[in-house]
């Protein structure tokens, strides 16, 4: 869940149409019309991605005049279904996913289960992966794979792919750096045991 | 007699903080509060070249003295070379001692190889355009003629092939023939590291992509993450392009040299002893602490402002053993936070809660661009000023953070507040003193009479440990420090 207040506006005078904006953009709100670039208002989540990477400093990030909430409705969806999903992720569905919006594993796998089939779509509804825009899309893969969905990727540099987990690091690789303090099967166990910890409630956040 | 405060770092002027012209009162300046010069509490630290009588002099000819090891034999005139930099050696010691040695590699490496196709990359964190002001305002645009660039885990990346399957590094630390990776023994963010392969690290944070960094903070767990960056340097791709490493080697107060190695995993086990010794010494005293209240001053953000070179995100875990890794979570890693379910309390029964020590937090001065919601979260947190207030409201990374916390017009209403709320007078201030540390009278007393056991339990029972639980055999210490 996430409070949309800022909203990113083009200086089409400095913007030359380099498409990088696009390119990072977490939801897929900027276009190109005439070589310059273009934010849908009511798609762009304020994340100041395009804002951060412009080489012209073109983007400009401004308080909303009416800013809103982007929240998946956990509670409009099956909760078994929401926990299914999470297991096979191999996530609490309580757990946190992004820290900068405070979204748990649960509403992502709602928003997938509401229809969202791809890392921007759940951007969009949930507000995940617009915070820091960095350190949560493994979980999002990771859920959107539980779910049975195979993502298509965007043009731009969004997100490459979701990597090893914990679970696949090969035995003779656990086996080979087991002195160097890197305690794989001890997380292993600690990362199970968080997968399986009971529910805490469904607290109004 | 008590020494007088330590003029702390100043206000550094960045999009990530507020105008400098609008700290008006450094904590240091309010009455009660004194220094310490580390030496006093560990007379066992090594001594300092910078900050020191010849000032960056002596980290340029540090610098080059430690390269006169390594071999550069294989740069042809021909060839192009990145070297790889990141964002936190610039927040070390006001970050001039780190370019100096940026840009004495650059000089270095073009007088013995001929190439002049040197490039500057900077790595950053969460705040993309942080090495852009860097490379600015110590003039590295200029002493790399123009080719010195900032660059972020959201631009293109490159896959790289490791034995764990594909990860992601940024296509621009790569695109030339060689790299130098040039870093820094500074410990920093032990919470997340814990001093296992820190001399690696920046493979699989600055100089990597979204989807690497995912990877250690998601996907691995609190300790095997660290396993990324090693799998990443181990690559084909990565050893086919490294040169060598160089690092400012530095404890809590200051600069102790410049280490350099064409094998990084023999500079890491040098890096791993100075961090576990002097830094370990820091925290563990740090741990002996039952009450204070904690202020931030200093230009980063809240997680990162320093103290006898320890983080706050760190001071928040000194309730337990950091350097422990038979400890799995730390009170603070993004592994603990993400663990705490919908009531407000951990999933897993022992997971330790941040320092309950920390009775009252005073935020005069720290900047946006890190997630830090969950720290006001659980510690009461004082922020000065309506203008630092409303810049974290704008923060995409923390439009949680006020939420939690209460508001102070002037640093003495806060600390009034603070005083009155928390029930003790004991103070540490994280502004970044250097060499020594700003705190209340009462806290430096404290520190005074428990620094001398701290250093026997380190020396004699911790390091011990800590140096077997990351594969180094205690009894072939290095004679470095």
């Amino acid at each position: 869940m996430k409070v949309v207040s800022l909203l990113a506006v083009v200086d089409a005078d400095k913007c030359n149409g380099c498409k990088i904006c696009e390119s990072v953009c977490p939801v897929l709100a900027i276009t190109r019309e005439n070589r310059k670039a273009v934010v849908e208002d009511p798609r762009c989540s304020g994340c100041g991605a395009c804002e951060q990477r412009c080489p012209t400093y073109a983007m400009t990030m401004v308080k909303r005049d009416q800013p809103f909430i982007v929240k998946a409705d956990v509670g409009a969806v099956d909760y078994e279904q929401v926990k299914d999903v999470c297991r096979i992720a191999r996530l609490n569905p309580e757990q946190l996913v992004c820290y900068c919006t405070a979204t748990r594993a649960e509403e992502v796998a709602a928003a997938i289960l509401q229809g969202a089939d791809s890392p921007e779509e759940i951007s969009h509804r949930t507000g995940v992966r617009t915070g820091c825009k960095v350190e949560c899309i493994q979980p999002v893969l990771r859920l959107l794979e539980a779910a049975g969905v195979r993502p298509t990727r965007p043009k731009g540099w969004q997100w490459y792919g979701r990597t090893v987990t914990a679970w696949e690091i090969p035995p003779e690789i656990r086996e080979k750096y087991a002195s160097r303090g890197f305690y794989f099967d001890e997380d292993l166990k600690l990362l199970d045991a968080i997968a399986a910890a009971p529910l805490q409630g469904r607290r109004v956040e | 007699m008590m020494r007088a405060p330590i003029t702390p770092l100043p206000p550094r002027k960045s999009q990530y903080g507020i105008d400098p012209a609008l700290v008006k009162t450094r904590v240091s300046e309010l009455p009660g509060m004194t220094s310490l010069l580390l030496k006093e509490l560990f007379p066992s630290l090594p001594d300092v070249i910078f900050p020191g009588a010849r000032g960056l002099e002596a980290v340029r000819e540090a610098t080059r003295n430690a390269l006169q090891r390594v071999d550069m034999s294989r740069i042809k005139p021909e060839h192009s070379v990145n070297i790889l930099a990141s964002h936190h050696g610039f927040t070390l010691l006001g970050g001039e001692p780190y370019a100096e040695m940026l840009k004495t590699i650059r000089d270095v490496v073009e007088e013995r190889t001929g190439c002049k196709n040197i490039r500057l990359r900077a790595g950053v964190g969460l705040r993309f355009r942080e090495t852009e002001e860097y490379i600015k305002r110590y003039g590295l645009d200029v002493h790399f003629h123009g080719k010195a660039l900032g660059i972020a885990p959201i631009d293109e990346g490159i896959p790289i092939e490791t034995e764990i399957g594909t990860l992601y590094g940024i296509k621009r630390a790569y695109d030339a023939d060689w790299i130098i990776h040039a870093h820094n023994s500074d410990v920093r963010e032990v919470h997340f590291h814990r001093q296992v392969d820190r001399a690696v690290k920046p493979f699989g944070m600055s100089y990597a992509r979204i989807e690497t960094r995912s990877t250690y903070h998601q996907n691995l767990g609190p300790r095997a993450a660290n396993f990324v960056a090693r799998a990443i340097f181990d690559s084909p791709f990565v050893q086919g392009k490294f040169m060598f490493a160089s690092f400012l080697t530095v404890a809590p107060n200051g600069i102790i040299g410049v280490d350099a190695d064409s094998d990084l995993y023999a500079l890491n086990e040098r890096v791993t002893e100075i961090g576990c010794r002097h830094y370990g010494k820091m925290m563990t005293l740090f741990g002996e602490i039952d009450e204070c209240i904690a202020a931030l001053d200093f230009p980063a953000p809240a997680v990162y402002v320093f103290s006898a070179g320890v983080i706050y995100a760190n001071f928040a875990g000194a309730n337990t053993d950091l350097y422990d890794l038979d400890m799995p979570l730390p009170p603070y890693t993004w592994y603990t936070e993400a663990f705490y379910g919908k009531a407000g309390r951990p999933l897993l029964e022992g997971i330790p809660p941040l320092n309950p020590a920390i009775k009252m937090c005073v935020h005069n001065y720290a900047w946006t661009g890190y997630p830090c919601a969950f720290f006001t979260e659980h510690i009461p947190t004082v922020v000065v000023g309506q203008e630092q207030a409303e810049l974290f409201n704008r923060d995409p990374q923390n439009l949680n953070y006020m939420k939690h916390a209460v508001l102070a017009e002037t640093t003495e209403g806060a600390m009034e507040v603070a005083y009155k709320t928390a029930g003790t007078r004991n103070v540490i201030i994280f502004d970044g003193a250097m060499g020594g540390i700003n705190l209340s009278e009462p806290l430096a007393d404290l520190l005074l009479k428990k620094a001398p056991e701290v250093e026997r339990r380190v020396e004699e029972v911790l390091l011990p440990k800590w140096l077997r639980q990351r594969g180094i055999d205690p009894s072939r210490r290095m004679a470095l420090v």
